[in-house]
């Protein structure tokens, strides 16, 4: 909606995932019962979301400004938050143990699932579903998409841009904070993690188009099957299957598969 | 052109090793012998470079302690290893800025790839810790004189590949591999195939997956390992990614019927906990097992002062750190004998290094040229 290509949603999501770790370890520790961490963890995102103001104050002096100027002062804040990181949690991975076990597996036929997986699937299609109706059917939803529509009517018709901003960033921020959170019992947190999610999101981003949410839905869906069937095929070919989808989209559509051409 | 490039470099190298390494005479105020550690501080492999900088400092305060090495202090100037081409430019901080003495580190296989030439070239003596595989040795370091590597090649690899022959032989039928998308990945299971081949086991490698190095997602893999159904898992994971994958395959259900033998993944033995290691696995420790029944009053020291400071029992890459600056030591105090005492020179204390055995953690260790 602001126009503004912002590499720092990596860093969120590395923030999300350290400050899951400690605020999980934080509540084990303090006797909250372990099948309550992924509360822990969803708490911990959006209270780190706070930071979604602040970062979009620093962002509003590049609204409209040169895209070349957007990536290195959003770049410049990947670089500090990743020495925030260096300075708060160190360089070593963070991991949570054995928590991701928590929950148990289910079996489908010859299958195996991780609860935890479920929960984490679930838990994205419902912020899928969420976030389509909120832009969809409430108040606040038909003001940003007439925000990202047309800027100057929505402010000539009274709406207060710059508190509109500020909330879809804040939002966007804790999306990305929440979202690294939960990653977290799985994985590891780790220095670099928020620079290596960039990536992907680029070509999510290019393959479903910029700007559109159900773009990026969709963008995601392929990027990740195709990784998937990739590994299980041809594992050689996990990389180049993705970025070949890429310059595709870029070539014959180049606005992405969902998005809005630009003229 | 290349060739003039590369003679000009040469005699750059050779014009600051010279001044570098001037001999100090025995009875100037002895100024500390400076040694550059490349380390791996951050990501995924960073518990594997804290232990092999704990090894080094332990060394380092031990041989201060006895008064250092002919009776000059031991300094760290440490630097991070990272990727091949930043560590390249930090390894030649350290031989033509800080001017130090002997530069020990390097971890990664590629990373140790790139030092080897730079350390000849420069003419700076390099004791690397692991960087273990053979493949573009013989090519980039045809005849190495300052670069010296502290392991095998594929060392782990090979004794796993060996206790697979001895504990699983005629256990399984089909193995497959997931190891890292680079030289030593790609080399161990080679290694590790070629020795069951070579007893008659009479197996078929069904999958092979390349995650690069950093990568903590494992579902898809997971997934393939579960689709190609093998009775046995073969992985060189080394670093943080090893407790990862195991943790993402119990999950999975995939460790409950499977052989799983990993080759390295001892080094963070730290991270792998009871919830997710399956018991029976092969899990290989390297060098050093911190807990080895037959442990020297060397290792137990060590192991002592890690976990009273730490609160980590160590591994293997504190061993092979520990080595190289026992080694260096040995080697100086060697070469200075047969010249009267005085500080030796570069040449005289590689020519002591090429023959050089020390106890080490481990057990003795040694170089050969």
């Amino acid at each position: 909606m602001q126009k503004i290509l912002n590499l720092a949603c990596g860093s969120f999501y590395a923030l999300g995932a350290y400050f899951g770790v400690s605020a999980v370890r934080w509540a084990l520790g303090a006797g909250v019962p372990a099948p309550l961490f992924v509360a822990v963890l969803v708490g911990s995102g959006l209270a780190l979301s706070v930071i979604g103001p602040l970062i979009e104050r620093i962002l509003r002096t590049i609204y409209g400004r040169d895209e070349s100027l957007q990536l290195l002062l959003t770049f410049a804040l990947v670089l500090m938050f990743e020495d925030v990181i260096r300075f708060f949690w160190g360089t070593a991975p963070q991991q949570l143990g054995g928590v991701y076990l928590v929950y148990g597996q289910v079996h489908l036929g010859s299958l195996t699932i991780p609860v935890y997986n479920l929960i984490v699937i679930l838990a994205g299609g419902a912020v899928a579903a969420l976030m389509g109706w909120v832009l969809a059917r409430t108040r606040f939803g038909r003001i940003v998409r007439a925000t990202a529509e047309n800027r100057e009517m929505s402010e000539a018709l009274g709406v207060d841009i710059a508190r509109v901003y500020a909330r879809v960033f804040t939002l966007g921020t804790a999306l990305g904070t929440v979202g690294g959170a939960l990653v977290i019992p799985a994985t590891a947190a780790m220095t670099g993690m928020g620079i290596e999610l960039i990536v992907e999101a680029f070509a999510v981003v290019v393959i479903g188009g910029l700007g559109s949410m159900r773009g990026a839905f969709v963008g995601a869906l392929i990027v990740g099957v195709l990784e998937a069937v990739a590994i299980a095929t041809y594992p050689e070919l996990e990389m180049l299957a993705v970025y070949a989808i890429v310059i595709a989209v870029l070539v014959l559509r180049p606005a992405g598969l969902l998005g809005k051409a630009t003229a | 052109m290349i060739a003039g490039r590369r003679r000009f470099l040469t005699l750059m190298g050779g014009a600051a090793a010279a001044s570098r390494f001037r001999a100090t005479p025995a009875f100037a105020q002895p100024a500390p012998v400076k040694i550059g550690v490349l380390v791996i501080t951050s990501g995924i492999a960073a518990p594997v470079g804290e232990s092999g900088q704990r090894g080094v400092r332990w060394a380092a305060n031990r041989i201060n302690a006895a008064g250092g090495i002919l009776g000059r202090k031991i300094e760290l100037v440490i630097e991070e290893e990272s990727n091949p081409k930043d560590t390249v430019e930090r390894f030649q901080k350290l031989a033509l800025q800080q001017r130090v003495d002997v530069i020990s580190g390097g971890i990664s296989t590629a990373v140790g790839l790139a030092l080897g030439p730079v350390a000849e070239d420069l003419q700076a003596l390099w004791l690397s810790w692991d960087a273990t595989t053979q493949k573009g040795v013989e090519e980039t370091l045809p005849k190495p004189k300052y670069a010296f590597r502290s392991v095998d090649n594929e060392a782990e690899a090979v004794m796993a590949a060996l206790l697979t022959v001895k504990h699983f032989r005629g256990k399984f039928r089909t193995v497959a591999g997931i190891n890292n998308d680079y030289s030593y990945g790609r080399d161990c299971w080679a290694t590790f195939l070629a020795i069951l081949k070579k007893h008659n086991l009479g197996v078929t490698p069904v999958a092979e997956l390349w995650p690069k190095l950093g990568t903590t997602d494992f579902t898809s893999h997971v997934a393939a390992l579960q689709q190609a159904k093998p009775d046995l898992i073969f992985s060189s994971f080394w670093s943080g990614d090893a407790p990862i994958l195991l943790k993402q395959a119990h999950a999975a259900g995939l460790t409950a019927g499977t052989k799983l033998v990993f080759s390295t993944a001892g080094g963070v033995h730290e991270s792998l906990k009871k919830a997710f290691t399956p018991e029976g696995m092969i899990l290989g420790y390297n060098s050093m097992y911190f807990d080895a029944p037959n442990a020297s009053g060397l290792l137990r020291q060590f192991v002592r002062w890690q976990h009273e400071t730490f609160k980590e029992w160590p591994n293997y890459e504190s061993d092979h750190a520990y080595f190289t600056i026992v080694a260096y030591k040995t080697a100086v105090e060697r070469a200075a004998r047969a010249i009267g005492g005085r500080w030796p020179s570069t040449g005289q204390i590689i020519e002591a290094l090429e023959s050089v055995e020390v106890e080490s953690l481990s057990g003795m260790r040694g170089y050969r040229s």
